[in-house]
């Protein structure tokens, strides 16, 4: 093992271990808990959309997918009654399914012009969340999602409480930030970072380019739905507004200035900039522009993101001893 | 439908056509030129209507003139954006300049808030009146936007085709590199072409300001047109644009009559959906890597 990687094993176990003490260490407090349930869904939201960009795209219709995952939980529950528990698989199995769906003709369309269709399809799965009324409650939205309870050896948990819904959702984002890294490791992760390189190259190779498109999409929108039913069953109440493409951009701005070569940076960005932003919430008006300077003066001044900081420090004790 | 009905609709769809191409051309110019996603094209639309309201509402200066000075303006702002913000970014993915456009957005419709208000302006139109056209009323007013347009659309196509700094500009376009080693200053070039787009839409803002009302939360929707048109046409293409501009002024007009503005939304995106999957590189356009 060389340094470099037990520096990011140690980096990743520390994360964890900061991650399951911090209820604890900030004494149970209501408003930080929120805030640490809004930053794993925010960071599995980013890893997901970090997923499709190891092909080369970044798709526009990403929070789209969450909402597919988000309402058809939320639908099951207050139309039939299904908790959470079976809400959230069916979500991300329709988000998945709808997914493989428009992959296909999706998939034809390349560079710029994809993430200008998956615009296209992003807003269309919104304005349908508010055009059918009478389904899906049109801009109004659904109401009393109620959050799931769980019988586990005689003793009741009732996630209505903040901590016990942050490791629900911790569980769940621990999950799905480890299921697309081993994926990143493994062989079809290496396949798709040469699809990423060069797509004419890999074909050539013998790659099923077109395939491991498909499913590579796929599989970053299930891991969206299951993010999207665990949203709305927290939130207890969704509108097509909260899936709309300002929360795509927000990801794809989580992974920009996080870094876009390791599945470190959409966490670390994921985190870093939710912080921020909710840092900035007392200052109003202000708190939109700071972000948008945050923003600028990341990509501008520290090109790569936020993920070269250990090896832009590294760099510079090295250099020190030297002289 | 009956004839006059149609009439009004076709008159319609023409003019918001126009001025949807308007702003799709500009944002075309930038990324054939540059191959950057302006993504704040809309904001500077929205800044070019504010400051035509400021010059002919608050201050009372003429109209005509007012939309000159806006364009001249937005254009040094433009030229400023891209030379500070821009150029750096130059020869990187093409995600970095599309995460500072929308940083831009963030600044400029925050600031427009903070700066100009939260009240709803109008500028009044300076053109009365109207005539009939085949049982069609047909205001004076969108007579001249509509010509004013499509004048500019054209005189535009004439400085592309046949002047020298045009003719650089397609240069740069098609290759980059090689225009460089003919003497063409590409950082030239880069910045008078992001002007120029930005100028485009800072007009398209002042005639639209007309129409519409002034807030500055308008830019994102002109933004979100100019990109639906730009991904039909093909980006980089400025008849894609025009042609674009059309079609989507047509589905506007004609289907927000006969059913609702919800259904034209959807059905415009649906549109651009089925050209991609049979063009995928929109209707003019060519393949970008």
């Amino acid at each position: 093992m060389t340094s470099d990687q037990r520096f990011t094993t140690l980096a990743w176990l520390a994360t964890l271990l900061a991650a399951l003490l911090l209820p604890v260490l900030s004494g149970f407090d209501r408003y930080i808990l929120h805030v640490a349930i809004t930053i794993t869904l925010n960071v599995a939201l980013a890893t997901s959309l970090w997923l499709i960009w190891t092909l080369g795209f970044i798709s526009f219709a990403h929070a789209g997918f969450m909402g597919i995952g988000a309402y058809a939980s939320a639908l099951l529950f207050t139309k039939l009654g299904w908790p959470l528990w079976a809400g959230m698989w069916f979500g991300a199995l329709i988000a998945g399914a709808i997914a493989l769906f428009i992959s296909l003709p999706l998939m034809r369309t390349r560079a710029v012009y994809f993430f200008m269709a998956s615009w296209a399809v992003g807003e269309v799965i919104k304005r349908v969340f508010a055009y059918y009324r009478d389904f899906f409650g049109g801009w109004d939205g659904i109401f009393n999602i109620a959050p799931p309870k769980l019988l586990l050896f005689g003793l009741e948990i009732d996630f209505a409480s903040r901590v016990a819904y942050y490791y629900l959702a911790l569980i769940l984002c621990a999950l799905i930030v480890l299921a697309i890294a081993r994926l990143n490791g493994s062989r079809t992760g290496m396949i798709y970072w040469s699809i990423h390189q060069n797509e004419t190259l890999a074909q050539h190779i013998g790659i099923d380019v077109f395939r491991h498109k498909v499913i590579c999409f796929t599989v970053a929108c299930i891991f969206a739905g299951l993010t999207g039913a665990l949203y709305a069953h927290y939130h207890t109440y969704i509108n097509p507004k909260s899936f709309d493409i300002w929360k795509s951009e927000f990801a794809l701005v989580h992974i920009i200035v996080g870094g876009l070569s390791s599945i470190g940076g959409p966490v670390i960005g994921a985190v870093s900039l939710t912080i921020v932003d909710e840092l900035l919430r007392a200052t109003g008006y202000f708190r939109v522009i700071f972000f948008g300077v945050v923003l600028i003066a990341t990509v501008l001044l520290l090109p790569g993101g936020l993920e070269t900081i250990p090896g832009r420090l590294r760099r510079l004790i090295r250099s020190g001893e030297r002289r | 439908m009956s004839l006059d009905e149609f009439v009004q609709m076709s008159l319609t769809g023409v003019n918001l056509g126009l001025m949807y191409a308007l702003i799709a051309i500009g944002l075309t110019l930038i990324f054939g030129v540059m191959r950057i996603i302006q993504y704040a094209h809309g904001e500077l639309f929205m800044l070019g209507a504010f400051f035509l309201y400021y010059w002919f509402v608050e201050w009372g200066l003429p109209y005509w003139l007012g939309v000159a000075a806006s364009a001249v303006v937005i254009f040094v702002v433009g030229a400023l954006l891209q030379v500070l913000l821009f150029r750096p970014l130059m020869g990187q993915s093409i995600l970095y300049p599309l995460a500072v456009s929308m940083g831009l957005i963030f600044i400029i419709s925050s600031g427009g808030l903070l700066v100009f208000g939260t009240t709803v302006k109008g500028i009044p139109s300076v053109v009365s009146g109207g005539t009939m056209v085949l049982g069609a009323f047909y205001s004076y007013e969108r007579m001249v936007i509509s010509l004013f347009s499509a004048g500019l659309i054209v005189s535009l196509w004439f400085v592309l085709q046949k002047t020298t700094i045009g003719m650089a500009m397609r240069a740069v376009s098609e290759d980059p590199e090689v225009s460089a080693l003919q003497g063409i200053r590409t950082r030239r070039i880069h910045w008078i072409a992001f002007g120029m787009g930005s100028a485009l839409a800072a007009v398209a803002g002042c005639l639209m300001g007309t129409l519409l009302s002034i807030v500055p939360t308008m830019g994102f929707l002109a933004t979100i047109k100019a990109f639906m048109i730009v991904i039909m046409g093909g980006l980089g293409s400025v008849p894609g644009a025009l042609v674009g501009g059309m079609i989507l002024g047509f589905i506007d007009s004609f289907v927000t009559t006969l059913v609702s503005a919800d259904v034209a939304y959807i059905m415009s995106f649906v549109v651009i959906f089925l050209i991609l999957v049979f063009r995928p590189s929109g209707l003019f356009g060519q393949q970008w890597d």
